[in-house]
């Protein structure tokens, strides 16, 4: 419905669309007219509200019009309305509605202020060297962190709405001249698409973004960090922001992203690609470790070496439970322990630890519940998942699996299980990205970037597996030798 | 279903999935016929093999459309429908013997107790997943397994060379041109691999010598083969044909085993690791080309169905491994002749077709 030039009529509309209590209605005069301010009390910043609201009000001389009140009050973020609803929408969001009697339009300041975190490092990513900045639930200090590393107009932010209820801002965020059409078109329509009560985190869209096919591993990229998400912008990825949430989300996802953590960017080459193998290593050992243990020990005996063989013989005489009971037993152990301890407050959390490790773990030793090798073996295929946290979920439950079949049909079953792995994995894809690229299919020159982590100089090329529309990375020129 | 594969894909998919069914027990058997010219059959079959393939990729190279394609409009539906459905069962026989071979490996050679069928049942799993999957599937996978093949041929070779007596292998020739012809024939099952390249006809893009590229892989990788037959009978000479899997006996003698287990465990289960797949190739093309004539909506339809023919066939035939092996050896190679060398040398014959309507997706 229109804004009428009835003040009383604009009142009542609103009053029975905004019926909520942290809603004020604040009736002033604007020279010879009377005015009204619309706002949720709890979201503007009420400063502002006095300097560019009311205090031009009360100066304001004569009858207003439409030209001069727009022209008596100035702010940055000012807007005509001219319904009812977009106005009430403009109040829910935080901004403040001027309604003037006798003019037929709103205008809408946004002046919104309401408490936040500060910008520190985040927990899940911490480094030695580098940035150490962290996104915060506010979207609009988001996009300003983004915004400080990349100032070009090519930096593009599309903001829309999701969520019936919780109407949040989702921001699209990618770079004009590198991200593929394509790929933004595909990112819009799935936005698009999502209709939902409410999007609470970053999370809810990622799972709209990602495709419906089932799967454990995940499809969309994610990360807490300005730095990271511009490098990743910079590839030809396109990321989107969610008001709220501290994770931005990438897509393009690659699986070989969650290998590359920020610190391998601000130090040496060789030392960045040594932790990218042992990390690779690590991840290996977590998913087939127990399982090959457990195999080992209950059909091929021959794996294992003698001395170490009579060692393990030695350690499991008299427990009750077989291998592979042991294991899983153990393996169970290690994950209650686990979710305790994420669950738990952060002091609580250590005292599980301690009695989860060293008291659980040694008196069900000294009890004969389960043997020393299998305690052990447990321990590091949990500590190895860690090395590679942001694949900890998908992983572990591959683990489970392994485990399961390495106790029930041993090595054979083993090989069995990792080639419908690396089927699930060759085949699966990220808006059209496969998700082992640069290996599969192979990308030699995407290489320079994988567990190879080559000199900044030589990757002068975006990875072409994004589908991006400028490869180029460094210019040709004798400035870049 | 149709995504081009790269010339690259081409290659490796021969590198990791050729060589690899013929280590288990064809270097026994061929130890048999040929003695010390075992390796000699291998090379012949290799440029049976190779000559075949050259042909075929000459076909690729004039052809838009793929193989079905190409048949219909030389011959016409019908009898293109007829030749597709030879072909499938054709490839169902060339997968029978490995997948048996490769489930009395596993029984008896990988593990110490528990013996039964059952344990190789999780194989048909792998099969059926992949003969769901697009052919690119292949051209990915190959990506990678060619590293498991070439890291596990390279321990083994390296665990066995240093107790291979070379002059066992002379004079070259001494068991006649009749053992080395026979040999070669009976082995026909387990090469043939050159039938493969029918199905990238029309599937794949050429890129610059695309065609030498794939030829020489196909002939490195046939000649780790005939390399493997050396060191095969250089180690165990006049016993060799009572080692029935040549693979798990090559490297047992090694010290270093003695000391570490059985290191040579990684590289076989890496071979074996690739021989998943391999086993897995013939089944998929005849899949893919039953799907072709009869065009089910439903595509798990057919590979359910060939899957479970295959387990019904191989507790069918569980106690009749000899039996099997002594038909496929004696009374098929003359199929295997047909099917796999000549018909596809024929190929080059077909009247060239263009205008494709294959996707040209990034593979």
């Amino acid at each position: 419905m229109k804004i009428s030039t009835s003040l009383k009529q604009n009142e009542q509309l609103l009053r029975q669309t905004l019926v909520s209590s942290d809603i004020s209605f604040t009736p002033l005069k604007i020279g010879d007219s009377d005015g009204l301010v619309v706002f949720a009390k709890d979201l503007v910043d009420k400063e502002m509200l006095g300097q560019l609201i009311m205090r031009p009000a009360f100066s304001f001389k004569g009858e207003p019009n439409g030209e001069s009140l727009v022209q008596a009050f100035f702010s940055p973020e000012k807007e005509q309305i001219d319904n009812i609803k977009d106005t009430a929408n403009e109040v829910v969001f935080g901004n403040v509605v001027l309604l003037c009697d006798g003019v037929d339009f709103a205008l809408s300041f946004g002046i919104k202020k309401f408490e936040q975190r500060a910008i520190m490092e985040p927990p899940t990513s911490t480094v030695i060297k580098g940035p150490r900045e962290g996104f915060v639930e506010s979207l609009p200090v988001n996009l300003s962190l983004i915004r400080r590393r990349i100032k070009s107009p090519h930096l593009i932010f599309e903001s829309s709405q999701v969520g019936r209820f919780s109407q949040t801002t989702v921001c699209l965020c990618y770079i004009d001249n590198v991200a593929s059409g394509k790929l933004v078109k595909k990112v819009k329509k799935k936005l698009k698409a999502i209709n939902i009560d409410a999007v609470l985190d970053s999370s809810y869209v990622a799972k709209y973004l990602s495709d419906a096919r089932p799967t454990v591993f995940k499809r969309v990229g994610n990360t807490e960090k300005p730095d990271i998400l511009v490098a990743k912008i910079l590839e030809g990825r396109v990321a989107v922001l969610v008001d709220g949430s501290p994770i931005a989300l990438t897509v393009p996802y690659l699986l070989i992203e969650d290998f590359q953590s920020p610190s391998d960017y601000y130090n040496s080459s060789y030392s960045a690609t040594i932790a990218r193998f042992i990390r690779l290593i690590s991840v290996i050992l977590a998913l087939l470790l127990p399982a090959l243990f457990v195999s080992a020990e209950l059909f091929h005996l021959q794996l294992i070496p003698l001395s170490f063989l009579l060692t393990i013989v030695k350690s499991i005489k008299g427990i009750p439970l077989s291998p592979s009971y042991e294991m899983f037993f153990t393996f169970l152990i290690f994950e209650i322990l686990n979710e305790a301890s994420v669950r738990m407050p952060r002091y609580v959390g250590m005292v599980v630890s301690i009695v989860g490790g060293l008291v659980l773990g040694e008196t069900a030793v000294n009890a004969g519940i389960i043997s020393p090798p299998t305690l052990m073996i447990i321990a590091l295929s949990g500590i190895c998942l860690y090395t590679v946290p942001e694949l900890e979920q998908p992983l572990s439950f591959i683990r489970l699996f392994f485990l399961i079949i390495g106790g029930s049909i041993g090595v054979y079953g083993l090989v069995i299980a990792v080639a419908i792995l690396l089927i699930h994995l060759t085949t699966a894809e990220s808006f059209g990205a496969p998700l082992l690229a640069p290996f599969s299919p192979l990308i030699k020159k995407d290489l320079k970037d994988s567990f190879y982590k080559g000199f900044l100089t030589e990757e002068n090329s975006r990875p072409s597996s994004l589908g991006n529309k400028n490869k180029r990375r460094i210019s040709k020129g004798e400035n870049n030798k | 279903m149709t995504n081009q594969l790269k010339t690259r894909q081409i290659c490796l998919f021969f590198l990791a999935f050729m060589p690899i069914t013929k280590l288990f027990m064809l270097p026994s058997l061929m130890a048999e016929y040929a003695r010390q010219d075992m390796w000699l059959c291998a090379l012949c079959n290799l440029a049976l093999d190779g000559l075949t393939l050259a042909l075929v990729l000459y076909t690729c190279k004039k052809n838009d459309k793929d193989f079905y394609g190409l048949l219909v409009d030389n011959f016409g539906k019908t009898l293109a429908n007829i030749i597709v459905v030879i072909y499938a069962v054709y490839f169902l026989l060339k997968a029978f013997l490995p997948i048996q071979e490769q489930k009395e490996f596993v029984k008896l050679s990988l593990y110490i107790n528990m013996p039964t069928d059952l344990l190789f049942l999780p194989f048909f799993i792998v099969s059926f997943y992949l003969c769901i999957k697009p052919l690119r599937v292949f051209g990915r996978v190959s990506d990678i397994t060619w590293f498991f093949t070439l890291f596990g041929f390279l321990l083994l070779v390296f665990l066995s060379v240093a107790n291979v007596d070379w002059g066992a292998v002379l004079p070259v020739g001494a068991n006649g041109l009749t053992s080395i012809t026979n040999g070669a024939f009976r082995a026909l099952n387990w090469w043939g691999d050159c039938a493969y390249a029918l199905f990238f006809i029309g599937n794949f893009r050429h890129g610059k010598k695309a065609n030498a590229k794939i030829l020489l892989t196909f002939l490195a990788s046939g000649l780790t083969v005939v390399f493997a037959m050396m060191i095969f009978w250089g180690t165990f000479t006049s016993i060799a044909f009572r080692q029935k899997f040549a693979m798990t006996e090559l490297s047992k003698y090694t010290t270093v085993i003695n000391n570490v287990g059985r290191f040579d465990y990684v590289g076989i289960l890496f071979i074996l690791f690739s021989c998943v797949f391999s086993l897995s190739i013939p089944i998929y093309f005849a899949c893919n080309l039953l799907q072709r004539v009869f065009n089910l909506k439903k595509r798990w339809i057919i590979p359910l169905l060939v899957n479970g023919l295959f387990i019904f066939l191989m507790l069918l035939l569980n106690q009749k491994m000899n039996t099997v092996t002594r038909f496929f050896v004696t009374v098929m190679p003359i199929v295997f002749l047909i099917m796999g060398n000549l018909l596809p040398a024929l190929t080059v014959l077909l009247k060239p077709t263009q205008g494709g309507e294959n996707e040209k997706t990034n593979a």
